[in-house]
């Protein structure tokens, strides 16, 4: 009935809500780093072309040059662009590279030169067949190494883990590029 | 009572929040880490240990770089890049409210290159360097003179003692561990303690002798005493030959458009090419004689077994190109065979002579087998040829698994693609079969009848980059 009443109600709340705050704020680490920090200079793009490898209706790996509207300097950057370019499928009617929609998930390279690309885990009902993994492996290498001169050789990477193989080829160990498989 | 309601719900938020930190004891003093249950933010612990952490957009993944040491690993994996050397982690790095976490194991893995290991409970972390001692890891050499354990690091020579099952290396000196011990070959797995690397090898290995390295320093350890295993240079007249039919049990391999089913049409071609060579004097055996699950490691094993003269194995493709047609024969790569394992295990025992010795009579051999298995390719290749109908693909290199290890001439048909309609229905057709079945026993015959030429470049050298 006093009119004090709602005035201490409102001071008690806004006393809380200090406390609430203050607490929290002490209680939070430090604000996370981004994961994908913005470069420290945008360089001026360099149109460049690559050379790219897909199964042709022959079965055999057919080149497609493509031109790009930067080419990165750096090697993981260009082995990225090489993969997004071939997983993305073929510009001129070729079949694509992968039976299924494959997506890059992470490239390592080493001081050797060789390189790592995890690729999300295929799905259960991939087609089998020795020519469509030949033709996955083979295309992924032969493309990585023809545009990427700090690389020699490439391993197949799915979900995180090294697989051993998918049926046929032995994955389990880096490969080196198969001229052999490509149309003359 | 509406102001005393309010007054409840304010003060329980400020009852404690599930952990959203712990604090990290380190030399320098505590550290805030970011912490959901037992995962620990890694970047975080990589930068209190030293090392500069960068995310790579374009490579989807972190480096953690010293002076010394670097490290790649992305979220979502179990496997970083140490010092260019792919290894697997105890376990999986998960993003979580754009921090990289994981669990205690998993974080001591990343932080053990670069000289420090995590210590204490998950809530109680304690951050410590490893003490000043040498930093060793071990790797596995697989040579046909046996295998042969490297313990990278280390100028120490430790007291060795073997007891079944296990190999104990008793260091003098402080020593860490640099990543877990993987197991690889006969190598079981491995565990550190107080100096004491306890490595579990299979039953029934020995240690065959021990000896240090220098240049980089390290002790090697090798397991077996068996004489080394070369593979066959010449066709052996009178042995077997071991046919494999591709796929098998639940592993249907290439589905046709009419449901014609790899494994079911290798299998009868092999049958039909198994009794032809019988008829001609030839012992055959088929590594599955049935509707059989078989790895593709105990396929070669078989043909190794039984010290074949030629180990074939028949599949029929498949491709997303619906117009391939036609055969092809494999055989193994020259660049992905043994002879990368004999040099490494060449390089690793430069100072012991007689394995120098055997490793490059082993290189010849292989040499000789890799000529040999390349003229069985063209063989068979060559009958198949000469088939109504077939489109020749020609041979070619690749690493198949089935061929890896083969210690004899080996080689993979495709006899034509089930992703092609009428192909798919030639190859169900049993006297296509039986066709097919004549060209490759035929092959087979020749091949083994016709005296090796002299040691030769290959006919069809591996593709040069």
């Amino acid at each position: 009935m006093t009119p004090l009443r709602p005035i201490v109600a409102t001071l008690i709340i806004a006393a809380v809500l200090g406390v609430v705050v203050f607490l929290a704020a002490h209680r939070r680490p430090p604000a996370p780093p981004a994961p994908a920090p913005a470069p420290a200079a945008v360089p001026t793009p360099v149109p460049g072309k690559l050379v790219l490898f897909f199964p042709g209706d022959d079965a055999m790996l057919h080149r497609e040059a493509r031109e790009v509207p930067e080419l990165p300097a750096g090697e993981l950057p260009r082995i990225r662009l090489v993969l997004d370019e071939l997983t993305a499928g073929s510009h001129e009617g070729l079949a694509p590279a992968f039976p299924w929609p494959a997506t890059v998930q992470a490239v390592f390279l080493d001081r050797e030169g060789d390189a790592f690309v995890d690729l999300a885990p295929p799905p259960a009902d991939v087609p089998a067949g020795s020519e469509i993994e030949v033709t996955l492996a083979y295309a992924t290498v032969n493309s990585v190494v023809a545009n990427c001169p700090g690389v020699r050789r490439v391993q197949l990477l799915f979900g995180g883990h090294e697989v051993p193989t998918l049926g046929h080829l032995d994955l389990s160990h880096p490969l080196a590029p198969n001229l052999g498989l490509v149309a003359q | 009572m509406r102001v005393r309601l309010a007054i409840a719900c304010l003060l329980a938020l400020t009852l404690p929040l599930p952990a959203a930190a712990v604090t990290v004891a380190t030399p320098a003093g505590s550290k805030d880490v970011f912490a959901r249950g037992d995962l620990l933010d890694v970047v975080a612990l990589l930068k209190l240990a030293g090392a500069d952490v960068e995310f790579a957009p374009a490579a989807g993944s972190y480096n953690a770089a010293t002076p010394e040491h670097q490290i790649q690993f992305t979220p979502g994996g179990a496997l970083a890049v140490v010092d260019g050397r792919l290894t697997p982690l105890p376990g999986p790095l998960r993003l979580v409210e754009g921090h990289v976490v994981a669990a205690q194991p998993t974080a001591t893995a990343l932080l053990a290159p670069l000289g420090w290991t995590l210590k204490g409970t998950a809530g109680a972390p304690e951050l410590v360097r490893v003490a000043g001692g040498e930093q060793i890891e071990v790797s596995v050499v697989r040579a046909p003179t046996g295998t042969t354990i490297v313990v990278r690091g280390t100028k120490q020579r430790p007291k060795v003692t073997a007891s079944q099952g296990s190999v104990a290396l008793q260091f003098a000196s402080p020593v860490a561990l640099l990543r877990p011990v993987t197991a690889e070959s006969e190598l079981l797995g491995g565990e550190l303690r107080e100096n004491t690397l306890t490595l579990r090898v299979a039953s029934g290995v020995e240690v065959a002798g021990t000896y240090p390295l220098d240049d980089p320093p390290r002790f090697v350890v090798r397991l077996g005493a068996a004489a080394p295993v070369a593979p066959v240079a010449v066709p052996r007249t009178g042995s077997v030959v071991v046919l494999d039919p591709g796929h098998g049990g639940e592993d249907q391999g290439a589905k046709g458009p009419g449901n014609e089913l790899e494994k079911d049409i290798t299998l009868a071609v092999a049958r039909a090419t198994a009794a032809h060579l019988q008829a001609a004097g030839i012992a055959a055996r088929l590594t599955r004689d049935g509707d059989d699950a078989v790895s593709l490691t105990d396929r070669t094993a078989l043909a190794n077994k039984l010290q074949a003269s030629v180990f074939l194995s028949i599949h029929a493709n498949a491709s997303m190109a619906r117009g391939a047609h036609g055969a092809e024969t494999y055989y193994m790569s020259a660049d992905a065979s043994d002879p990368q394992a004999a040099q490494a295990a060449a390089r690793e025992n430069a100072s012991a002579p007689p394995d120098t010795v055997q490793l490059i009579l082993w290189d010849l051999a292989h040499v000789a087998n890799l000529n040999n298995s390349a003229r069985l390719a063209r063989d068979v290749q060559e009958r198949l040829n000469a088939l109504q109908g077939i489109r020749d693909r020609g041979i070619r290199q690749a690493p198949f698994v089935v061929l890896t290890g083969a210690t004899m001439p080996a080689a993979l048909v495709e006899v034509g693609f089930l992703s092609n309609a009428d192909e798919s229905a030639r190859l169900a057709a049993h006297d296509v079969q039986d066709q097919i079945a004549t060209a490759l026993s035929e092959a087979i015959v020749d091949f083994i009848r016709t005296p090796a030429p002299e040691a030769s470049p290959s006919p069809s050298a591996a593709p040069t980059p």
